[in-house]
């Protein structure tokens, strides 16, 4: 008997210590939360994730425009568009942004162009850009056939979903793209590197390089331009952004490629996008119907919130004395973006008086910013608008509806233009000026009264006329150092170099520097030189 | 004659076999309060290897005995009895119970050892030891008592949660408190401000790896045991009354309302040929015409009244019971602060089959209501002294706010809102409900009683919900639209934590040798889950409910203990954990330790009257840390979008999906430490006290660093990057001074300095921490300095010795004053810490105080380093300014100056906490009970340098806090 409550009691305290060591693997509770194989279980999985890979673009998280999946940096100051529009407007002639101080901590060493390394905008623009090419390549690599057929993925679905990744290959083109222009170098991943390695540093001609072959060897299989999905690229984007790579080319690798622009623009010309006869549309919270569009940054003011490029300048736009906000349906923020006077006279003339695209507001207002500061200093614009084309207004009053046209048709019709201008063989300067001309004809409804002559092609009319048709969208940096003008003394604006009315700048301010954290984290990367 | 013959003979007969008979002895041993017979006692014959135990039934059978052996009884928790062995054949001894031995005895981890024997760096704090006074929360009770431990209250909030260190902590982003254990179930530190102070029958608190090893999880940073009280054998009736009145101690010195207006006039020059006159009389016309100190506007009078009633006792003769019953109301110094808490706890102890079985089970209800004020400090100081608290014309309830127009939304946008309003029309009201407890079964086998099993249940649900309601009216509700909308918001969350331990004991004494070991199990699971509406009035604002993703550990621990004559002993343990932070690769850390001891009294000063304790301790030990909040950041998880965070293919909104950061690499931080210390006393240990000196490293710390771009789904994140370093030693004395009848005179003197060095950071890349709302941090993280090291510019003077504004050094000599100019100048670590406390009897009369001292140690003076600027004046609206703008005469705010070497301060300061008088009537009630009537301050005074209104906070920016109180008590305390 004492033996056997001898040998119970033994039992006893090992089933005990029976280990529930399996309940060390936990699961995700949060509904909104999966692992890996779970999500990927779900029907409709990869539609959602490329839906992840593009929304990079708008989103700064997946809970909210206040949230960001980036450390370091504010929510706002390190979406994708809106860091790409305060390199390339804010930095330039065109605009000027009134709150320095408080919150809006590195506004200030941008626009003045007196930035170091440390000011958060550098931080914020390759952090989002490597997170779009991560988010690709990880893409990538859950969409290899191997992947698909194990989980179960049916043919149609697979034939889809290679669309997907050729999509999602030109979106990595596209940060690339972004970050050659604005570092001159990045960090290169691909999907056949596993996540956690930090990988080499690839100067522009090895980032032209990939670009380049990235985009030709998907061309042919992306959709056709235009038929596809609204929010989704197609081969109008791919050739876009080759167009850009070429233009710049002599900046980025010291090689003219005219020639190689000239085609891609031509094809585009030939690919159906046509000019919106209301310049305007092209600007609206239902811009999206746009004909003149290439690609957009989605924006909604409900489904997809975010402090983006347009909540930014529509709201950036409410002018401190003309209190518009209503006009452009939306709340507004006193008077945050206001021109400068460089700027506003690219609209001097009387040809201009009735340009569709000179929305300047002058009122009372003094052309010239004496105190970046003071709100009802410069005039201000109204390009942008959170209401439809047909008046209503958008469905919130912070957020805007407005979509971000970062590659749009009239800029074709420019480049042609420039590359002919440039000596292009396949460009003629005749047929360069008639595209100019369909620009002059919608911006005046169709009158020709502000028609150019091919005598007035110059170099320094392409610059001004870029300008005048797409400011505010993201391109005015690039085109300046292209024409040698962001640099040196030969062009000052005002506040330049934070002179009041400009001074020249040091050529390495051309490419912006790496922020330290940038550094820290990656032993490969170096700095760029003068910072 | 014959009679004689016949003994004589017997005598010759029986004496061979007195000499050659080995005899027996049997018996059996009683305890001598309950006269229940006593299992497992050790019976042994002095000097020789002949020993048995008591069985079940307490009997015994001794063997190879005689005439003349001296067989000693023996038992934990019991006095020694020896007896001489005359031949008896059967004894009934009685062991009487050891008060003094069962004070010594402490609790440690999965067990009990005695003060004497412990090989570890282990401080046993009793009810009489503890700081006298308004002991709000069970921390105040320790507060400046044991040397190595430093316990902040973070400000006078009622009731807060404090930051306790032992030894400074062992890492820097993962959490460095230490592990809190209550009657054997670790817990979350919040409990310390929900137990009530009158439960609480000891500390013991671990400080070096050879005690901590054997917790695994969380021990890095020490252990602090808490035990309640139980019950008793007979019937006690405890019931104390305290009442409180309190109030500011002091204020930050700011301009008065005339010191402003000149200040403003001067500024603001008008006059026929004076610039800007029109512009400058305007910002005159904004002044009004009241005095007000809105830092007395904001603070009161605060009461504080403590109730608690305490029974124990044996229920029904058979189950010793402790029942408390207390009401804590403590008010803040803010107006509308205060706090309400109500505990219920029971302790249960009955023990069966004459103590083979003992249970103990333990129950506690808190019920805590507060209403909380905002933080209205800034508000306080910044406030313009000429406007009034209150205006009948306005909008906002009638409070003064400024504003441009007549109504709510006219407010002026950057202006200070009126602090005194926002605390009146806040309403922020909380409920806390915290139920924990545990049932503990410690059954010695029948069949060996050498051998126990214990088991230990363990729960804790702590839910709360909480309601911030604020009108329309007020000035501070947040904004829609530019347009106020009020607050009104509800959110709730409940967590939970289930444990089970389970480990056998085994003892057994061989001759000079005594061992036992003890082996088991435990698992312990977190869970929790939340609800927020947000801000119903704001239609952006939609609710949100959260579930944590569990926490599981699971642990496997042995230990043994060895001693040898009792005078050398050993110690070893093991823990290897598990947990579910980490990947399966990493999962589960491997923690063991090792202590020797060795009682050199015994050896050397055996006969010595004067000394009497004297032993030698070194010991050795890794523990380990996982806790870094987040539950899976190892694991690859995809994230849905919410309904506001959607992309849309033509009109199709999809919830996108996107990779999260993680780390599959996150693996245990693990704390080596060595420590060596001795245990001395003098005098019948009149006189005792230790010394302890410590280092310790920590690697694989975590800390959240750059991951590189491109390579994972976030820029930054927890990871394993770095070490860590503490070196340093404490010391702590105990000194009866006077111990006699009618007098008793005791002082308790502690000591103690740390040093924490970064050792490495991965790429030798500095971090930067301290957010003090500029964009830049004012604290550095670097390898070769202390943590929190300030990272500042190096302020310029004139001959005079004023300070140059904006003018700084240039440390690199490059010619330019930047962020490249900026040292590392002192840290937030005191050089050393000291803490005494006294107590003094005479007659029926009582009195105790304490002091605390902390020298070296450094703060960032941020609420003069962001105002002290003529220009800060005038901001939308006047503001006031602290006076010291007046002594710098600085204009314009800039990093540079903010983060100026001027500001940073020595916050060295010497404390008391409390002071007590009391009388005690020993024979109230015709003998029946006692009484005692007692008075004391609470937070007496300080004495400081520091300029800022307190020196004692966290962190060492100094961006105000919620002063503490001084408080003037009276109370009673009945014995039955």
């Amino acid at each position: 008997m004492k033996k056997l409550s001898q040998i119970l009691t033994l039992l006893l305290i090992s089933v005990s210590f029976n280990s529930c060591t399996d309940d060390l693997e936990v699961d995700p509770n949060d509904p909104l939360r999966l692992d890996e194989e779970a999500f990927y279980s779900q029907p409709g999985a990869y539609s959602s994730a490329i839906a992840g890979v593009y929304a990079n673009l708008s989103l700064t998280s997946t809970n909210g425009a206040t949230s960001s999946n980036l450390g370091g940096i504010d929510a706002g100051f390190s979406q994708y568009g809106r860091v790409v529009w305060y390199l390339n407007n804010l930095t330039t002639d065109e605009v000027i942004w009134s709150y320095e101080g408080g919150n809006d901590i590195g506004v200030r060493e941008l626009q003045r162009n007196i930035w170091d390394a440390s000011n958060p905008f550098f931080r914020g623009m390759y952090s989002r850009g490597m997170l779009q090419v991560a988010l690709a390549n990880e893409f990538l690599r859950q969409s290899t056939t191997d992947k698909l057929n194990s989980r179960g993925i049916s043919a149609t679905e697979q034939a889809e979903i290679q669309i997907y990744r050729q999509e999602a290959r030109a979106l990595r083109a596209l940060a690339y793209y972004h970050l050659m222009d604005f570092f001159g170098k990045a960090t290169f991943n691909s999907e056949n590197d596993a996540v956690g390695v930090a990988g080499p540093e690839y100067n522009r001609q090895q980032l032209f390089n990939f670009i380049e072959s990235e985009l030709l060897a998907i061309l042919p299989t992306l959709k056709a331009p235009r038929t596809n999905q609204y929010g989704r690229l197609d081969q109008g984007f791919a050739r876009m952004l080759l167009a850009k790579i070429y233009l710049n080319a002599e900046v980025y690798i010291g090689t003219a490629k005219y020639n190689e622009c000239a085609t891609q623009c031509t094809e585009l010309i030939n690919a159906g996008y046509v000019l919106n006869p209301n310049y305007k549309n092209n600007f609206t919270a239902d811009n999206h119907i746009s004909p003149e569009l290439i690609f957009a940054i989605q924006s909604d003011g409900v489904r997809t919130q975010n402090y983006g490029p347009t909540t930014v300048m529509i709201n950036g736009q409410v002018g401190s004395l003309e209190q518009n906000g209503d006009d452009m349906g939306i709340q507004g923020w006193g008077g945050a973006l206001r021109l400068r006077k460089q700027f506003v006279q690219k609209f001097n003339g009387s040809e201009f008086s009735n340009d569709q695209r000179n929305n300047i507001i002058s009122g009372s207002r003094n052309i010239e910013i004496a105190d970046v500061t003071d709100r009802d200093q410069g005039y201000v614009l109204f390009k942008y608008s959170n209401r439809t084309s047909t008046g209503i207004a958008g469905s919130n009053s912070t957020f805007a509806d407005t979509d971000f046209p970062l590659f749009r048709f009239a800029d074709v019709h420019l480049m042609y233009a420039e590359c002919a201008v440039r000596g292009a063989s396949n460009a003629s300067l005749s047929q360069a000026t008639t595209y100019i001309n369909l620009l002059r004809e919608r911006a005046n409804n169709g009158s020709s009264i502000a028609n150019i002559s091919q005598s007035n092609l110059t170099l320094d009319f392409i610059l001004d006329e870029r300008s005048r048709e797409l400011h505010w969208e993201g391109h005015r940096r690039q085109d300046l150092i292209r024409f040698n003008k962001f640099t040196g003394g030969t062009y000052n604006w005002a506040w330049k170099g934070n002179g009041i009315n400009g001074i020249a700048l040091p050529q390495h301010m051309k490419i912006f520097p790496l922020h330290p954290a940038t550094l820290a984290s990656n032993p490969n990367l170096t700095q760029n030189p003068g910072y | 004659m014959k009679t004689l013959q016949k003994k004589l003979l017997l005598l010759l007969l029986m004496l061979p076999l007195g000499l050659l008979a080995q005899n027996t002895l049997k018996g059996v041993v009683l305890d001598g309060s309950s006269k229940q017979t006593l299992p497992g006692v050790n019976v042994l014959v002095a000097g020789t290897t002949n020993g048995v135990t008591t069985d079940f039934d307490g009997n015994f059978t001794l063997t190879n005995i005689k005439k003349g052996d001296r067989i000693v009884f023996s038992y934990i928790g019991f006095k020694d009895e020896t007896i001489t062995y005359e031949n008896q054949n059967t004894i009934t001894i009685t062991l009487q119970e050891d008060q003094k031995e069962l004070k010594d005895v402490v609790v440690i981890g999965y067990g009990t050892v005695k003060k004497k024997d412990a090989t570890g760096s282990v401080t046993s704090i009793t009810s009489s030891d503890f700081n006298k006074g308004a002991n709000v929360t069970v921390d105040n009770l320790l507060t400046g008592k044991v040397a190595g431990v430093t316990i902040n209250s973070n400000g006078g909030s009622p009731g807060s949660v404090p930051t306790i260190r032992i030894r400074g902590g062992s890492s820097l982003l993962a959490n460095n408190d230490p592990l809190v254990v209550l009657d054997g179930l670790p817990m979350d530190s919040r409990v310390l401000a929900t137990l009530n102070p009158s439960d609480v029958e000891s500390f013991t608190i671990l400080k070096d790896a050879s005690a901590t090893a054997i917790y695994g999880t969380r021990a890095s940073n020490g252990v602090i045991i808490i035990t309640t009280k139980k019950g008793s054998k007979e019937l006690q009736v405890d019931y104390n009354v305290q009442y409180g009145t309190g109030k500011k101690v002091n204020k930050i010195d700011v301009l008065s309302a005339d010191q402003f207006r000149q200040v403003v006039n001067n500024l603001y020059p008008v006059g026929p040929s004076v610039p800007n006159s029109a512009f400058n009389q305007g910002v005159r016309d904004k002044m009004g015409n009241a005095n007000t100190d809105w830092q007395e506007e904001i603070y009161r009078r605060t009461d504080y009244i403590d109730n608690n009633l305490s029974i124990k006792g044996n229920f029904l003769g058979l189950i010793p019971t402790r029942l408390t019953i207390a009401n804590t109301y403590q008010e803040g110094i803010r107006l509308t602060d205060y706090m309400n808490r109500n505990n219920v706890s029971l302790n249960l102890s009955p023990s069966f089959f004459g103590n083979h079985l003992k249970t103990r089970m333990s129950l506690n209800y808190t019920n805590t209501n507060r209403r909380n004020a905002p933080g209205v400090e800034g508000g306080a100081i910044a406030m313009d002294p000429t406007q009034p608290v209150y205006d009948p014309t306005s909008p906002f309830d009638g409070f003064f706010e400024f504003r441009d127009g007549p109504t709510i939304n006219d407010f002026a946008p950057i202006a200070v809102a009126n602090p005194v309003a926002q605390l009146l029309q806040t309403n922020n009201r909380s409920e806390n409900y915290k139920l924990f407890g545990n049932f503990e079964v410690d059954y010695k086998f029948h069949f060996l009683p050498e051998l126990r099993w214990v088991t230990n249940l363990g729960y804790d649900r702590d839910a709360g919900n909480s309601r911030n309601f604020t009108p329309i009216t007020a000035r501070t509700s947040p904004i829609r639209q530019n347009a106020l909308i009020g607050n009104n918001s509800y959110s709730d969350g409940v967590s939970t934590n289930k444990l089970i331990d389970s480990y056998l004991v085994y003892n057994k004494t061989f001759n000079d040798l005594t061992f036992d070991v003890t082996g088991g199990y435990s698992y312990q699971i977190f869970e929790g889950y939340g609800y927020t509406t947000r801000n119903q009035n704001n239609a952006d604002d939609i609710p949100q409910s959260t579930v944590n993703d569990d926490i599981v550990y699971v642990g496997f621990f042995g230990r043994t203990n060895f001693t040898y004559k009792d005078k050398y002993l050993l110690t070893l343990s093991y823990r290897r954990d598990g947990t579910s932070r980490f990947s399966d690769s990493n999962r589960w850390g491997n923690f063991p330790a090792a202590s020797l001891a060795w009682k050199l009294k015994e050896d050397f000063f055996k006969e010595n009257k004067i000394i009497s304790e004297l032993k030698l301790r070194a010991g050795w030990g890794v523990t380990g840390q996982q806790d870094i909040g987040a539950g899976l950041f190892y694991l690859p998880q995809y994230y849905l979008g919410d309904q506001n965070s959607q992309y849309a293919f033509d009109s199709n909104y999809f919830n996108v999906a996107q990779p999260g950061g993680f780390n599959p690499n996150l693996k245990w931080e693990e704390t080596t430490t060595y420590n060596a210390g001795v245990d001395f006393g003098i005098k019948d240990n009149r006189l005792n006290g230790s010394l302890d000196f410590f280092y310790k490293v920590s690697d694989d710390l975590f800390q959240v660093a750059p991951f590189a771009d491109g390579s994972n789904f976030t820029n930054e994140g927890p990871q394993n990057i770095g070490s860590m370093s503490v070196k340093g030693f404490e010391l702590n004395i105990n000194y009866d001074v006077l111990k006699q009848e009618n007098l008793n005179w005791n002082v308790n003197f502690n000591a103690s300095k740390f040093e924490r060095r970064i050792d490495e950071i991965a790429g030798g890349v500095p971090i930067f921490v301290g957010n003090i709302g500029i964009g830049t941090e004012s604290q550095i993280m670097q390898e070769g300095f202390t943590p929190n090291s300030f990272y500042v510019f190096k302020q310029l003077y004139n001959n005079d010795g004023s300070p140059i504004e904006g003018a700084f050094a240039d440390l690199n000599g490059d010619g330019l004053v930047n962020n490249s100019d900026r040292y590392i100048y002192k840290n937030i670590d005191p050089n050393l810490i000291l803490g005494f406390s006294t107590s003094f009897n005479y007659k029926n009369f009582d009195l105790g105080f304490n002091l605390r001292a902390s020298f070296g140690n450094r703060i960032l003076n941020v609420v003069k380093s962001r105002s002290s600027y003529y220009n800060q004046i005038l901001n939308g609206e006047l503001q006031n300014l602290p006076s010291s703008v007046l002594d710098y005469n600085f204009n314009t705010p800039g990093v540079g100056q903010i983060l100026s070497d001027l500001f940073v301060e020595n916050g060295s300061f010497l404390r008391m906490d409390y002071a007590t008088f009391g009388y005690t009537f020993p024979k109230w009630l015709e003998g029946k009970a006692s009484l005692r009537l007692f008075t004391g301050v609470q937070n007496p005074f300080i004495i400081t340098k520091y300029s800022g209104l307190d020196p004692e906070f966290t962190g060492g920016n100094d961006q105000t806090i919620y002063p503490r109180q001084r408080q003037i008590l009276f109370g009673a305390n009945v014995k039955f």
